[in-house]
């Protein structure tokens, strides 16, 4: 420390490199992850304040008399979604146990993940199943508040598990193409946390629709 | 207003020649409605309505006062402490516990003074008066159901029967006729969008939603011409939603009551479903 | 990806000034974009007041381009457009990107001793995504069937199909939705950056206040805008396939409906913050810009600290009172009014701090002071009439007429601006290398404060004589008649407040190319961003800073006589 009372950090030369990701890169990667999730917490917070507030002006539910999304599907794809999850998140962590670059471990990761995805886009597909049925039984989003309800707050769900399968693409690309590794892996923890969170809103979701 | 109305044509004229010239236009229609102006609300029409002019001048003192000093406040410094050579400003991170002390004591008396104070009376004000909903089964009471509309006002009185939904129902359209000194209560909601009805006399604003039914009352104590206004922006016509309220002495009332429901059911048609919106009476 | 590393200058125009990730860049894009949509707004507030003031005249020069049609007479629909994108553009496309995105940007990495924003690229796509926002804001402007016409606040059932088909009001809703995305980056980007980037020894406590305003702005941003952002969701889902949320069941051809006070509660829970987003800034700028020129230390700093978190906190909690008039419960309206009530202890608490910071300092009353102490003022009268509005016995009857509108006007649109012009002034030589005109920034000052404060407080006469706001034409109603004196004069106020703004862009302008070089500090202070050199070089900071004391340790006696301030990268004398 000197009498101007500053620290040299990198001297004078500018320095250029794609560094490595130092403990602190993680944390900061982690946390603006953290806000970024608090914050779409808050919006599907008000959706499902607004399902709250809009299912008690329905009489009787879920309604009676009129077809209904299917609750066994529906629970299917949660528990998929669910190991999805599972998966995802075990390989996210196969990284963070693999402090030194290994073959083998990029390989136990590509497994996971790829299963992960799998889990994933089964999801996808139960979920338009859902949406498929609803629609041959002549229900549509036009029909009433429930189908309004339904079809609205799934279709910004589903939005979300496709930017969530996308996220976990373009991480699966970079490990592959060496971008992304036990050295650099803030970008899988966080696809990891926003798929993780995507389960969640589903969950609720399900609840909301199936269960209470 | 005759002014204005005389002045209205030199408006056109002033449109051909002096559109580059919007100094002289403003000139113009300042002198033309200073002729005739009002600085208020106007006195109030209904019981209730001394209550919002003694609250809101008691506010405006109590306000003023905060103001007056925060303006003393800024204004001594300036004069006396600008820059200036040799002059140095006093140290003072106001981090003492003196100073915190003051702040404190200076925001509770004035959260007392300003605020307490005033949320008082206006819990008084609530519960005696506006949301005093009169009791619809007293007779006194003069119930109205409103169905705003884009863009007008449909009223719908029980006509002498005292039933709603019956053909003797007097349904007025941009006009109220209520009783002197008799409350007078709503029944409210809307075909469209939300609109809220104004009686700036009586000092009343309601909004009336699509969907839900509003409630509201008031008592006039002043007989003659009022004002109904929309002061929910409700769509391009917004402005021309008006309408007028008449307050009528009881027994004139009943006489024109009494017509206004003899013409009501014979021109009752029981084929016209659109003119049958009345719904039970909610509370 | 972070920022503390030194990353190689960009070498193309694109990536140096249009896809830039540098704050500095992005700070003079947001200010830019900010300042002209400022300016399209209040050529928006001009044509209004024309009307009002002149109802059925032709607007003067722009009319004939603008209303063909009619001849250049403003029509009711396109007036409830003009005050509709008039409320919208202030709002989320001149004091969001102005204030937030322009001071956020330039101030925080300089001023807490970064090299950059924590997430460059995030940072970019925030300036990007509100361009978009804006860009669908002007395109709505001309679609058929003309842009939105239900308020800012776009209440359904007005806002649904019910109100108006058209894309409108669909893609108003979409330009809120990106700009809200564009708050929620830079909402994002902004607490971490503060929480992780600061200098060694700036501490929380020695950060500068501006700082704790945008900070605490970036909190309230990433918590609420979502809020609206779901119930734009919401709104478009309704208006284009066909849903239900808001169009209740009365209106719907057949089965259940949904609720249009749901999205009431939604916009104000978003609403009420969305005041304190655009305020905390410009308090936090004064809190500073007071002490700077006063030579004093900001009196209270912890107070003052602790009050900004506490309106953080209650904003989320007064929300209803917008909504007395809607058909509240009794039980929730007067909590509200409670609630609202409790609010005004910390802002009393500021305004305490603040005239203290003022008394027995050494004032140098330069334009940034000028329009930093004003906003004392402006807010003042704002913040006071409030206690009209949230009282619920005043309120039923001033709810929607003009007094509310010269209320908010006050509040959050006038302080907000005039925190901004006192920021811009500020900063001004560090952003741009040369200082403004003081001369004609004092007569923009005089020439907006005086016919701000007088278009504003008309408006509380005219509120309180009972005239609603949003009618196209006072003159139509036999009762509002004889207050159309009051719209004249406000008006004639107005265009002097509009004309005053020409003497900013002229000083603007003038400044930014010819105008004198600017010395590295020009005003004596001692904040981190004071301290290197201009135009400040790409990396902020060579060295990376160490802070040895606070921000505002003006006229200290340990200094010696021969000065009253003190870097903060100095260790204050023994």
């Amino acid at each position: 420390m000197n009498t101007t009372g500053t620290i040299e950090l990198h001297g004078d030369a500018p320095v250029d490199h794609a560094p490595r990701e130092t403990g602190r890169d993680r944390v900061n990667a982690t946390l603006g992850m953290i806000l970024f999730i608090g914050s779409w917490t808050m919006a599907f917070g008000t959706l499902l304040l607004s399902f709250l507030v809009l299912r008690d002006k329905i009489a009787v539910w879920p309604p009676a008399g009129i077809a209904l999304p299917s609750a066994p599907i529906a629970g299917f794809a949660t528990l998929v979604l669910a190991a999805s999850s599972v998966f995802v998140e075990r390989a996210s962590r196969s990284l963070a146990l693999a402090p030194a670059v290994g073959a083998d471990r990029r390989a136990s990761f590509s497994s996971l993940w790829i299963t992960g995805m799998l889990l994933g886009l089964g999801f996808a597909l139960l979920q338009a199943w859902l949406w498929y049925d609803l629609i041959l039984a002549g229900r549509t989003q036009t029909s009433g508040l429930y189908e309004s309800l339904f079809f609205g707050l799934t279709w910004v769900h589903a939005a979300h598990v496709l930017v969530g399968l996308s996220l976990l693409g373009w991480a699966l690309v970079g490990s592959k193409r060496g971008r992304y590794g036990p050295a650099r892996r803030s970008f899988i923890s966080n696809a990891a946390l926003f798929w993780h969170f995507v389960g969640i809103v589903w969950l609720f979701l399900f609840l909301g629709f199936f269960v209470f | 207003m005759s002014m204005l109305k005389t002045l209205l044509p030199s408006f056109a004229l002033l449109r051909s020649r002096w559109l580059g010239c919007p100094l002289a236009l403003m000139l113009t229609s300042t002198w033309a409605l200073a002729q005739d102006k009002r600085w208020g609300p106007g006195e109030p029409a209904s019981d209730y309505g001394d209550r919002f002019y003694d609250l809101f001048w008691l506010i405006t003192i109590l306000v003023s006062v905060a103001f007056a000093l925060v303006v003393v406040l800024l204004v001594i410094p300036v004069l006396r402490d600008r820059a200036r050579p040799g002059h140095r400003a006093s140290f003072d991170h106001g981090k003492s516990l003196h100073d915190k002390r003051l702040t404190a004591i200076i925001s509770i008396v004035t959260f007392i003074v300003l605020d307490a104070w005033v949320l008082v009376i206006a819990m008084k004000d609530l519960r005696e008066a506006y949301w005093a909903i009169p009791d619809a089964k007293d007779p006194q009471t003069y119930r109205v159901e409103v169905l705003a509309q884009q863009w007008a006002w449909n009223f719908r009185a029980t006509g002498v029967d005292g039933e709603f939904g019956t053909a003797d129902d007097i349904l007025t359209i941009n006009e109220l006729v209520v009783p002197l000194n008799r409350p007078v209560s709503f029944n409210m909601t809307s075909k469209d969008v939300i609109h809220a009805l104004f009686l700036p006399e009586m000092r009343l604003k309601r909004d009336v939603n699509p969907g839900a039914i509003n409630e509201a009352w008031f008592k006039p104590i002043k007989e003659g011409d009022f004002t109904i206004l929309c002061a929910e922006l409700c769509g391009f016509a917004h402005y021309q939603m008006y309408g007028k309220l008449v307050v009528l002495e009881q027994g004139q009332f009943n006489e024109w009551e009494a017509e206004a429901s003899r013409l009501a059911s014979t021109a009752f048609d029981a084929d016209d479903t659109e003119a049958h919106w009345a719904w039970d009476w909610q509370e | 990806m972070s920022s503390d590393h030194i990353h190689p200058e960009p070498t193309t125009f694109l990536r140096k000034h249009v896809f830039s990730t540098d704050h500095k860049v992005i700070a003079k894009q947001f200010l830019w974009f900010g300042l002209i949509w400022l300016g399209i707004g209040g050529i928006m507030a001009m044509m209004l007041r024309w009307q009002l003031a002149n109802p059925g005249v032709p607007v003067p020069l722009l009319g004939g381009l603008l209303f063909p049609r009619t001849g250049g007479v403003i029509d009711p629909a396109s007036y409830n457009t003009l005050f509709t994108m008039h409320g919208t553009i202030m709002i989320f496309l001149g004091l969001t990107p102005a204030m937030i995105g322009a001071l956020g940007n330039w101030c925080i990495p300089l001023m807490i001793g970064a090299r950059d924003m924590i997430f460059p690229t995030l940072n970019m796509l925030s300036f990007w995504a509100m361009f978009a926002g804006g860009a669908v804001g002007f395109y709505s402007l001309f679609v058929p069937l003309g842009a939105t016409e239900a308020g800012w606040t776009g209440y359904p059932t007005l806002s649904t199909t019910v109100g108006g088909v058209g894309q409108g009001e669909t893609l108003w809703a979409i330009a809120v939705f990106l700009i809200g995305a564009s708050s929620i980056m830079g909402g994002i980007n902004y607490i971490t950056t503060v929480i992780r980037l600061r200098a060694p020894g700036m501490s929380w406590m020695r950060l500068p206040l501006t700082v704790w305003g945008l900070f605490l702005t970036s909190i309230l941003n990433v918590l609420f805008v979502p809020v609206i952002g779901s119930a734009m969701i919401l709104l478009v889902l309704d208006r284009v396939f066909g849903t239900s949320f808001y169009v209740p069941a009365s209106i719907m051809s057949g089965g259940t409906g949904g609720d249009p006070i749901l999205y009431q509660h939604l916009f104000w829970i978003f609403g009420h913050p969305e005041v304190y987003i655009l305020i905390l800034p410009a308090w936090g700028v004064v809190c500073d810009l007071l002490s700077f020129f006063a030579r004093k230390p900001a009196f209270g700093y912890r107070t003052s600290v602790g009050s900004m978190v506490v309106i953080t906190v209650l904003s989320a909690v007064v929300y209803g009172h917008h909504m007395f008039t809607t058909g509240l419960s009794a039980m929730l309206g007067e909590s509200f009014m409670l609630l609202t009530m409790i609010i005004s202890v910390p802002a009393e608490v500021l305004f305490f701090n603040w005239l203290h910071t003022l008394w027995k300092g050494s004032l140098r009353l330069t334009t940034p002071m000028l329009f930093a102490m004003s906003v004392i003022f402006v807010f003042g009268l704002g913040g006071l009439t409030g206690i009209y509005l949230a009282t619920i016995g005043t309120d039923i009857f001033l709810h929607d007429t003009y007094f509310v509108v010269g209320h908010f006007h006050l509040t959050m649109a006038a302080s907000a601006l005039f925190g901004t012009f006192g920021a811009v002034y500020f900063w001004f030589p560090k952003m741009f290398g040369r200082m403004m005109s003081e001369k004609l920034g004092k007569w923009h000052f005089w020439l907006s404060f005086v016919p701000l404060v007088i278009v504003f407080c008309i408006m509380f006469i005219s509120g309180y004589a009972g005239m609603p706001r949003r009618y196209y034409d006072h003159t139509s109603v036999e009762y509002l008649r004889p207050l159309q004196h009051l719209n004249v004069a406000t008006s004639v106020a107005a265009f002097l407040l509009g004309a005053a703004q020409l003497i900013f862009v002229f000083n603007f302008i003038k400044s930014r190319w010819w105008g004198k070089p600017a010395p590295q500090n020009p005003w004596d202070v001692g904040t981190l961003d004071w301290t290197i050199e201009t135009p400040v070089p790409h990396y902020n900071f060579k060295t990376i800073p160490v802070v040895q004391c606070g921000p505002h340790e003006f006229s200290n006696p340990v200094l010696g006589p021969d000065t009253d301030w003190i870097y903060q990268t100095e260790k204050l004398p023994d």
